[in-house]
């Protein structure tokens, strides 16, 4: 009896504790019933301050170098007028990208006295949708892919920044085809949905510059001549190139980009963007024989390293592994500025690896540059939120976030000098260079097309599963009707 | 006589061996994969891409003895290195010697190399702490600053998540197993009119699933201010696991001997009395084995967290955290094998700590004595 009942009286104990340690918790740090900023029926000044999660740095750290936007939330934050404020913002990164987020707000935070709270999730696009459909939504979203902030745009729940923003800096500030990009249709009528916040270069292909230089190979300027190399790499016993495609649910998107990519090498601007909008459909000669080109090298099994299966069943972020082995293995591999955190560590930039501009197929298109990136939307009205998403049209919100690598600023007034990686620095040279810029296709499309029947029926064709007229017929059949 | 026994005893020992084999064999399948994931979270993520677990065992393998230039080789003819000749494509491949060893090709024709190989008995040892210092403690990034200057920040560490899972978990496993204690006691022992209909409707909750349950309730939470506390998933996972938690433990109070509650009654105990006294005593096997299987399904649970509590860091539990290991873009899934071990450790104790009540709890209501 007596060893019964200590051992019920164990969990009892038990419970006790966590509840203590939920309760303690709470006391702590801001406990989610009394944050402010997660109601958004509240008023708009909380009356509790928050307390800082960050110990302030000692260092000296310089003001926040902003002015003349015009944007006046902005300039009232800048003069403290939000101090003691909470903005939460909630997004798709985590881990070391979290990080250097709240690094590069910091500064802003600091001055401001505002406080904003990023919380990361794996689970963003499955998370935001229940979110704003529950009422609970955060003050501020970040989408990596725009079709899904469109849906939201189109049930009326996101903000319209151009009621609020001067709109003649953000003329000044963003090119033209980045604030085309933001404008989607609301519940009435036409809405700038967010604003851009980072990007990524697509149009890269990199390549191991120390054994490259080495065997002497050149960097081709034309299709032609990347795919002379590709046959001279061949010929001297190797695979030219590394794909993967395997991304979990995701698999397939890397098949998409390749798409994109020869789709604005072969046809007009005109046709992509119909693409993208679905008045071009997969079957149309156009996709198809970008599909074809494609097929040219990814289905050549002395071209591609571990053959059809190799690309169907390689993790995206490993394909890129067999070119730094010694002798590499693989020579050429086509991925965003982002695969670099994918490289084995210790490479070392324009030494070890590098990269080139996909050359150009038709010379009549000129040099495009396939582009992705994250728009930052908002949902609440608040005047520190106005003021945070004004900060966020400005390069200096990304100035740290650009020295210590890993983003790319669509802001006119980011100095190329702000990169503190040469490679990253080049990606966005070129982007500003390049006759033309549009976005990852995939991306702008619906989800069950650009998130679903485009990655799958990539897939099949790749794996051979079903041939391309069937695989594009199938992606066509995905698309909601209007 | 004699000769029949003999012969049963045979039987019954190859049927035992039979059984045993049998045994082994499915430990083994299930044992192996965790055993590969240890091994590899000691391994760092160049080495877990480039080879298979099992190389840390001892296996013959071919080793380089020799490595030498390909000068003064024509790879595009029949090629004569080290007494072996062959095409360049044969060498590629490796070709083979009388005397044991292989002469390979290593790269292409441009910047290749010769390697003289032997088979030999080897194994890797290259084992690395990094990816547990880092599940634990953090990886740090390093930040430049606009002055220059570049420190080191590091990640969140485990702990917070650690303790926030403890938080969710045992409220919301001694939760529901007091509530259905209490019930099964109730459907068992109390006559009150509507019993039986009362019952049906509890076990016919079992069949429903818990994901059709989530949006209804996140909305009523959203109205009620609940979304994103302990109270929220405390209440959420209580009400998921009621319904089994009271089956069970109703079939295990049920098959309690009647005589003991009786003369309970005759000395003029009441329901509750006899419920503190004598029913929970005589039911720590069932209600230990209930509590294994509530804990682990909410130590592990991901989804009910990520509805309910979100991933605010005040009240992330360890398995979002750990699916944050792997980074925005999933560049980081070497941690995941680390992280995997960390989180086991407490369900493995929790496990061993109350395992000797499991089988006799597994046992309950289904042998009715």
């Amino acid at each position: 009896m007596q060893v019964k009942r200590t051992l019920w009286f164990l969990p009892a104990v038990l419970l006790i504790l966590a509840m203590a340690l939920a309760a303690c918790g709470g006391s702590a740090t801001p406990a989610p019933t009394q944050a402010p900023a997660e109601q958004p029926t509240q008023a708009p000044e909380p009356t509790k301050a928050p307390e800082p999660t960050k110990a302030p740095e000692p260092t000296m750290v310089p003001a926040v170098e902003v002015s003349g936007t015009g944007q006046p939330e902005l300039d009232k934050a800048l003069a403290g007028d939000y101090a003691g404020t909470v903005v939460t913002m909630f997004g798709p990164f985590t881990g070391p990208d979290e990080v250097k987020f709240n690094e590069s707000v910091a500064e802003f935070e600091k001055q401001t006295g505002i406080d904003i709270q990023y919380t990361g999730s794996k689970e963003f696009e499955t998370t935001i949708s229940v979110r704003v459909d529950a009422g609970d939504p955060p003050d501020i979203a970040d989408f990596p892919q725009p079709g899904l902030l469109g849906n939201l745009a189109k049930a009326g729940k996101v903000i319209d920044v151009s009621t609020y923003m001067n709109m003649d800096w953000l003329h000044k500030n963003y090119k033209q085809a980045w604030l085309d990009m933001a404008t989607m249709s609301g519940s009435s009528g036409d809405i700038m949905a967010g604003v851009w916040a980072r990007f990524n270069g697509k149009s890269q292909v990199w390549y191991p510059k120390k054994a490259w230089d080495e065997a002497g190979y050149p960097i081709p300027k034309t299709w032609d001549e990347m795919m002379a190399l590709t046959q001279q790499i061949a010929d001297d016993g190797d695979t030219a190139w590394c794909i993967g495609i395997e991304s979990g649910t995701a698999t397939g998107w890397p098949a998409t980009d390749w798409m994109e990519e020869i789709m604005l090498r072969t046809t007009s601007l005109d046709n992509y963007d119909k693409w993208t909008r679905g008045e071009l459909p997969f079957t149309s000669p156009e996709v198809k024989h970008a599909a074809e080109v494609m097929t040219d090298i990814w289905f050549n099994p002395d071209y591609v390293f571990g053959g059809r299966e190799g690309i169907v069943s390689t993790f995206f972020g490993d394909s890129p592994a067999p070119m730094f082995e010694d002798p590499p293995k693989c020579w050429m591999h086509k991925q965003g500025n982002f695969i670099t955190s994918f490289f084995p560590e210790g490479l070392q930039a324009g030494v070890d690896y590098d990269f080139f501009y996909l050359p150009p197929i038709d010379p009549q298109y000129g040099k495009p540059y396939l582009v992705a990136g994250d728009i930052y939307a908002q949902f609440t009205d608040r005047p520190e939120v106005r003021a945070v998403m004004e900060y966020f049209t400005t390069g200096a919100s990304l100035k740290t976030w650009l020295a210590s690598g890993g983003a790319l600023s669509p802001h006119n007034d980011a100095s190329l000098d702000w990169y503190g990686d040469d490679v990253e620095r080049k990606v966005a040279e070129m982007v500003q260079q390049a006759d033309s810029v549009r976005f990852d296709g995939s991306d702008l499309m619906p989800s069950e097309v650009g998130a679903g029947s485009f990655w799958k029926g990539m897939t099949d064709y790749v794996a051979g599963t079903v041939d391309l007229d069937t695989a594009l017929a199938e992606i066509d059949a995905a698309w909601p009707h209007k | 006589m004699s000769v029949k026994i003999g012969s049963t005893r045979r039987q019954r020992r190859t049927s035992s061996l039979l059984v045993n084999s049998v045994l082994i064999l499915l430990v083994l399948i299930w044992s192996i994969p965790t055993f590969g994931l240890l091994v590899s979270s000691f391994r760092t993520k160049e080495d877990i891409q480039s080879s298979g677990w099992w190389k840390m065992l001892p296996h013959r393998e071919w080793v380089q003895v020799e490595e030498f230039k390909t000068k003064d080789l024509d790879p595009n003819s029949v090629m004569t290195i080290e007494g072996v000749s062959g095409t360049f494509k044969e060498f590629r491949a490796g070709v083979e010697s009388p005397d044991g060893t292989r002469v390979r090709w290593v790269g292409n024709k441009r910047r290749g190399r010769i390697q003289v190989e032997k088979r030999q008995w080897t194994m890797r040892d290259d084992f690395t702490l990094e990816n547990y210092n880092e599940v634990l403690l953090g990886g740090s990034v390093n930040i430049k600053r606009a002055d220059g200057t570049v420190k080191a920040v590091h990640g969140e560490d485990l702990s917070d998540a650690f303790l926030n899972s403890l938080a969710v978990s045992v409220p919301a496993t001694i939760i529901p197993i007091l509530i259905a204690a209490f019930a099964a006691y109730g459907f068992a022992w109390m006559k009150f009119p509507g019993r039986r209909a009362l019952f049906i409707l509890v076990i016919a909750m079992l069949v429903v699933p818990l994901q059709i349950a989530l949006v209804p309730i996140l909305r009523d939470y959203v109205k009620l201010d609940l979304n994103g506390t302990f109270l929220a998933v405390w209440l959420a996972h209580t009400g998921f696991g009621l319904a089994l938690a009271t089956y069970l433990l109703f079939n295990y109070i049920s098959s309690l001997p009647r005589d003991i509650l009786e003369s309970a009654f005759i000395d003029g105990a009441s329901h509750f009395t006899i419920f503190i006294r004598l029913i929970l005593p005589l039911s720590v096997p069932a209600l230990a084995s209930f509590a294994i299987f509530q804990f682990l399904w909410v130590w592990n649970d991901y989804l009910v967290a990520l509805i309910f509590i979100g991933e605010k860091k005040e009240v992330k539990v360890l398995t979002m955290r750990l699916a944050d290991l792997v980074g925005s873009r999933g560049s980081d899934w070497h941690l995941l094998t680390a992280g995997a071990f960390v989180s086991m450790i407490l369900p493995l104790a929790v496990f061993f700590g109350l395992q000797r009540y499991f089988v006799r709890g597994l046992l309950a209501g289904s042998v009715k004595g």
